[in-house]
């Protein structure tokens, strides 16, 4: 448990509010390296219950290796260390009594590329609650799977063809059995690294569109490289720069009116 | 003067022709001429234009020449011998052969010295025309070529299409040489099936092979001989069955081991460790599953009250499948590092254990893959004839008890085709037959597997 008193009491570079009321995780200090080589240096941050926070920044800024690091999805790789703290619902994910499944199971994650399994997209929305045991009988896995893809504005396209394989699907549509698959186990947090980078604009749409509608029922973390797109879809953003946490704010603040001169640069679009 | 010193000079020829080349295309450059290829290029042109017509045209002078004197020595040959029953002109072409390289055996008859010195008079004449045509082409196109080389000449684009041609040629060898194993096979196997019908054959029971000569000697009982293959088969397929049941979960664990769990010093140990074993010749499995596994085979089943035979397809089945393990780990670990990182990701990332992931998206992601590696050593062990005939015995008993002495069709093959046989008995020629079968057995099954291949590589890319 990481204790109440010492967690907003935190020495931090990072301009504007790191802090929100309603903690769902907690970051504190949090170095990353690769081997000898430093990813992130010194992140402090809160996510806040349903709310949509946008990571931006330039390629390698460490944004997606930080959001690998709220999942711990970075443990699969060997030279990947972890230093700080990072707890959910005041909970260190990095102890070792954590479950490092059941933490996945409840921090679900969506990726760059569509990545459905090769199977049907029945199947696709039904892994994760039958290696959960989420239920108990087939009418409720059925039921899952319909609302899960409901969820994800799908049903109705691939409602008559349940059974026919995922990967078949358009890119926008495999990004949103992913989704699908990612709600079907209930998670609390949903991350997204770059949800809409392969899709084209039509398809792009329909997933903010759909990450607008998740966002009333869970956290979601989205990094991002379309700064229209964290401007359009979330509540709070936060710019990284080589490692570093610059500035986080209310998205409107930071994109109107930002305080540090590198994210000025950056969003006005003179590096990245 | 022989044949090594006429091919010799051809290459010197060729290597006279190369210096001219690069020498003349040398001082064009000298001359501040923009030439089209690298000076070498000409060189090699002219030479390679000397030496590729000489040389064909000196095996053909050698095919054609050795048919033409076998023919014309026939003259030689006396009338009585040539219209007596037993006549046989390849008999006779070896006799007069021998007489040519001095091999006598006992008492020559007259007209075979006359031939072998005739023989010899025209190999020489043979010999000289060679010489005389191979160099006069090797000078003389080679001189072509030479004539061809100014400064726009496109030497480089010419070499190509020569070299382009010799490749050709090299991958045209190979499918013949598969055309004519094919070829053989299936009309020594007509030749059978005239004996034997087909319908004995593939669904016999019995599988007896007798020399006709040996019944007629007394020493085989009349009627004996029986070709129903269907137990050879059963053999076969009942050891490759046995060898699947040890190599495929083997080496299916130590794939998922080796790509899933061993890190890189591990998998740099083990990996080469496990290879050693497809390099082990079957010979010594042979007598690994002879003199060790089999005995202690025998020796357990005894222990436990079961009568094993020493000679069991327990024991062959066994030692083969521990010779097939590198083709399925190798083939299934390349086949599981191909399913991409974002599937394994997909998996962890909704709380799967690693173990999970494997069952659950690995396997069936690769598996069509991992099936064809497995119908490759299925093809593998099919084929395998060592270990069979030093561990699983002879005996073509129908049996489908792994405990029992089996044989297997290419064990069988083995036996009927060494040692001294008569060339028309039904005996030899169903080695073909038998040979046939198997070649028809396994092309389908390498077909399947390319098929099984092929629909993999549009799983999910």
């Amino acid at each position: 448990m990481v204790s109440n008193s010492n967690i907003n009491n935190v020495k931090t570079k990072t301009i504007g509010e790191i802090f929100s009321k309603d903690p769902k995780i907690i970051c504190r200090n949090v170095d990353v390296f690769y081997g000898e080589k430093q990813a992130i240096k010194d992140v402090s941050i809160d996510i806040a219950s349903r709310e949509i926070i946008s990571f931006i920044g330039p390629s390698g800024c460490g944004k997606s290796t930080f959001l690998r690091c709220l999942n711990r999805m970075n443990d699969t790789i060997d030279t990947c260390k972890v230093k700080g703290s990072i707890s959910l619902d005041k909970e260190d994910i990095y102890d070792e009594k954590i479950d490092v499944v059941t933490l996945r199971a409840k921090i679900g994650m969506v990726f760059q590329k569509p990545n459905p399994f090769p199977k049907s997209i029945y199947e696709n929305v039904a892994y994760g609650p039958k290696i959960h045991g989420l239920s108990s009988s087939k009418e409720e896995l059925d039921f899952i799977v319909e609302n899960s893809l409901k969820d994800s504005g799908l049903w109705e396209e691939v409602k008559d063809r349940l059974q026919s394989p995922g990967t078949g699907l358009s890119g926008g549509q495999q990004q949103r059995l992913c989704i699908a698959r990612a709600i079907a186990v209930s998670p609390e947090i949903i991350l997204m690294d770059e949800p809409c980078s392969a899709l084209d604009p039509i398809a792009t749409a329909k997933i903010e569109e759909l990450i607008n509608q998740l966002g009333k029922n869970y956290s979601i973390v989205i990094v991002t490289h379309s700064m229209q797109q964290a401007a359009r879809i979330s509540q709070r953003t936060a710019y990284f720069h080589l490692g570093e946490l610059i500035e986080v704010g209310e998205t409107k603040k930071i994109f109107t009116m930002p305080k540090d001169k590198q994210t000025e640069a950056y969003i006005s679009g003179r590096i990245g | 003067m022989n044949e090594y010193t006429l091919l010799i000079l051809l290459l010197l020829i060729s290597l006279l022709w190369f210096y001219f080349g690069n020498k003349t295309a040398l001082s064009l450059k000298n001359k501040q001429l923009k030439l089209n290829s690298l000076p070498h290029y000409y060189g090699i042109y002219v030479a390679l234009y000397s030496i590729i017509p000489s040389l064909f045209s000196y095996l053909l002078i050698l095919v054609f020449d050795g048919i033409l004197f076998s023919n014309l020595i026939m003259e030689f040959v006396p009338k009585e011998i040539l219209n007596s029953p037993d006549f046989n002109k390849i008999i006779v072409l070896a006799q007069i052969d021998n007489a040519v390289r001095g091999i006598y055996f006992g008492e020559q008859p007259d007209w075979v010295t006359i031939a072998s010195n005739q023989m010899i008079e025209w190999n020489n004449q043979s010999l000289i025309l060679n010489f005389f045509c191979s160099i006069s082409l090797a000078l003389g196109i080679g001189y072509l070529g030479f004539k061809n080389i100014h400064q726009e000449f496109r030497s480089r684009n010419s070499v190509e299409k020569i070299i382009i041609s010799l490749l050709g040629l090299s991958s045209i060898i190979a499918i013949l040489t598969t055309i004519g194993i094919v070829f053989s096979v299936i009309f020594e196997s007509l030749r059978f099936f005239a004996i034997i019908p087909a319908s004995e054959f593939l669904f016999g029971l019995t599988w007896n092979p007798q020399f006709e000569g040996a019944e007629r000697a007394g020493s085989g009982q009349e009627g004996l001989a029986s070709y129903g293959s269907v137990p050879l088969f059963v053999g076969t397929f009942l050891i490759s069955l046995i060898a699947l049941c040890v190599s495929v979960p083997i080496g299916l664990f130590s794939a998922v081991y080796l790509s899933e769990y061993a890190n890189k010093k591990e998998r740099s140990i083990f990996k080469p460790l496990l290879e050693i074993l497809a390099g082990i010749p079957t010979v010594v499995y042979g007598f690994f599953a002879a003199l060790t596994v089999a005995p202690l085979m025998r020796n357990g089943g005894s222990l436990i009250g079961l009568d094993v035979a020493s000679e069991s397809a327990l024991a062959a089945g066994f030692v083969m499948g521990i010779m097939i393990i590198p083709f399925i780990s190798s083939l299934s670990d390349d086949v599981i590092n191909a399913v991409p990182q974002s599937l394994r990701d997909a998996g962890y990332g909704l709380g799967s254990t690693k173990n999970e992931v494997i069952t659950n998206v690995i396997i069936p992601a690769a598996l069509p893959g991992i099936i064809a590696s497995i119908i490759l050593a299925v093809s593998r062990a099919i084929g395998e004839t060592m270990i069979v005939v030093m561990a699983a015995g002879l005996a073509a008993n129908l049996s489908f008890n792994p405990l029992d002495a089996v044989t297997t069709v290419t064990a069988q093959i083995v036996t009927i085709l060494v040692g001294d046989q008569e060339f028309e008995s039904a005996k030899t020629l169903s080695a073909f037959a038998l040979a046939l079968t198997l070649i028809v057995i396994t092309l389908i099954l390498n077909f399947y597997a390319l098929h099984v291949v092929k629909k993999y590589r549009e799983q999910y890319e």
